[in-house]
Order: structure tokens, then C-alpha cells, then sequence
């Protein structure tokens, strides 16, 4: 890909990450480290490293939509984010210590069972 | 479009898990989002993925958040949380500042899209849709791990 056409599927794709984002309230790495590996190129460590520069105004965009539209509380996630934040730097310390492989597969299989859930959940009527 | 119901899980301010007056303690949380703040940003330095992953089941099914709130709470979460990997990462020199930037563009149009969709959507479709994308994001882990 040249600038120019790297440049607009880049622009692009930040607009399908950034409506994931602000709707599911995640920042949005899952996709786009990904995808900065596979059509940018860059290393796992970089891609990573990018996509949370975009994540940081991402994030703040849309928790100021919401908080126009009074969903959610702000003041209260910014608190317990601030935990989350020192959290990350435990987690990153633990992540060289333990079998990341298993912590994976145990992690992955969570996500499933709550998927389950939460379609069957939208799926059965109350 | 959204039932007459759905209004009532939009209040933030006492939900039913911890509506007896918990006591407060770090930053003037409750235990249960101190644990939930920790475990969001643990799990996530741990196993390479975003905290919000993390962060809207547990808001969700231990804190008895409705989903959209939980949503909502999750991103205002990754602020700081960001914010705080932004700094070690970039004091690393990792960063590729025009990527991020064209990507930034696009993204943060995006999220006023659908932070409003967030705003609107039926509870359930957000259940469903959300449960789509966990579903996803387990599977590549699988696959990947």
C-alpha cells in the first residue's frame, strides 16, 4: 500500500473501531493491534503501543457523549480506572512470571461461557 | 427500538447489588469496584487484552449493572487505564505517530457514532451484540494461544 492509500484505510478503520468502542465499551486494541500487524506492518510491541494512543481520545470522546446523554457516571469509572491503571502494571509484571499460554485458553474459555450467556440472555424473552 | 422499561436501568446512582450503603474506602470506592478496577487492569497487562473486556461481565453479572451503564463505566475506565500505558509505552519509544494519528481520525468520529448508539440501543441488542464480540474474541484467543 502507498501513504495515500494506507493513510485512508487507516482513517477508515479507526471509524469501525471507534463506533465498536464507544457502543461496547472497550478501547478498541482487540481490533486494532491486528489489524497494525497485519496491513500497517508494524511489530506486535508497536501496533500495541499505537493502537492505546488511539484508544486514550477514543476513549474520552465517547465517555463525554455519554455523559451528555446521561448514561453511566464518569467521576465513578475515572476512580476505579485509576485503580485499573496500577492494576495494568501488576498485571504486566505477572504476565513475565506466569505460563501466559494457559492463562489464555482459561481466559478465552471465560469469554465463551459469558457469550453464551449473554446471547441466550438477549435471545429468551423475559 | 427501546422498550418502556429499558429507562430503568439507565440510573447509575444505586444499584441493587450495593444499594445498602457499602462502606468506602480507596478513592472513595466500594470494595466490590476497587476489585473490579484491579482485576479489569490486572487481567489486562496479563493476557494482552483490553480492559473492558474484563470490565463489562464483572460491572454486568457481579455488580448488577444494567449492560448499557456497564458499557458506559467500562470506557471511562479505559481512560485512565490508557492513559497510564500511554505514558510507559511511549517513554519506550514504540509509538508509530502517524499510524496512531490517522487512526485517532477515524476513531474518534467513530465514537460519538457509537457512544449515541449506546445511548439508544435496547438492552438486549446490546447483550446480543456484545456477546457476538466476546464470542469472537475468545475464539481468536484459542486460536492464537
Amino acid at each position: 500500500m502507498n501513504g495515500v492509500t494506507l493513510f485512508a484505510a487507516l482513517v477508515a478503520f479507526g471509524v469501525v473501531t471507534g463506533v465498536m468502542s464507544g457502543l461496547l465499551g472497550v478501547g478498541g486494541g482487540t481490533l486494532m493491534v491486528p489489524f497494525l500487524t497485519l496491513a500497517a506492518g508494524l511489530s506486535q510491541h508497536a501496533a500495541e503501543a499505537t493502537s492505546l494512543l488511539v484508544v486514550l481520545p477514543t476513549a474520552i470522546v465517547g465517555s463525554l457523549v455519554l455523559r451528555r446523554r446521561g448514561v453511566g457516571d464518569l467521576g465513578l469509572a475515572l476512580r476505579f480506572g485509576t485503580l485499573g491503571a496500577a492494576g495494568g502494571v501488576l498485571g504486566a509484571l505477572l504476565a513475565l512470571a506466569l505460563p501466559g499460554h494457559v492463562l489464555k485458553i482459561v481466559f478465552a474459555c471465560f469469554l465463551l461461557l459469558i457469550s453464551v450467556r449473554l446471547v441466550r440472555d438477549s435471545l429468551v424473552a423475559e | 427500538m427501546s422498550g418502556p422499561l429499558e429507562g430503568a436501568a439507565r440510573t447509575t446512582e444505586k444499584p441493587p447489588a450495593h444499594a445498602a450503603g457499602a462502606r468506602r474506602t480507596v478513592l472513595g470506592l466500594e470494595p466490590r469496584f476497587i476489585a473490579i478496577g484491579i482485576a479489569g487492569g490486572v487481567l489486562s497487562g496479563l493476557l494482552g487484552v483490553g480492559g473492558g473486556i474484563v470490565m463489562v461481565p464483572l460491572l454486568v453479572l457481579w455488580a448488577a449493572y444494567g449492560q448499557r451503564d456497564a458499557h458506559a463505566l467500562s470506557l471511562g475506565a479505559i481512560i485512565p487505564i490508557s492513559l497510564a500505558s500511554v505514558i510507559t509505552y511511549g517513554a519506550a519509544g514504540k509509538v508509530h505517530y502517524g499510524e496512531a494519528i490517522a487512526l485517532a481520525v477515524g476513531a474518534v468520529a467513530g465514537a460519538r457514532i457509537g457512544a449515541g448508539a449506546l445511548a439508544r440501543i435496547g438492552e438486549r441488542q446490546l447483550k446480543l451484540v456484545f456477546g457476538v464480540f466476546l464470542a469472537a474474541v475468545g475464539v481468536l484467543m484459542l486460536v492464537r494461544a
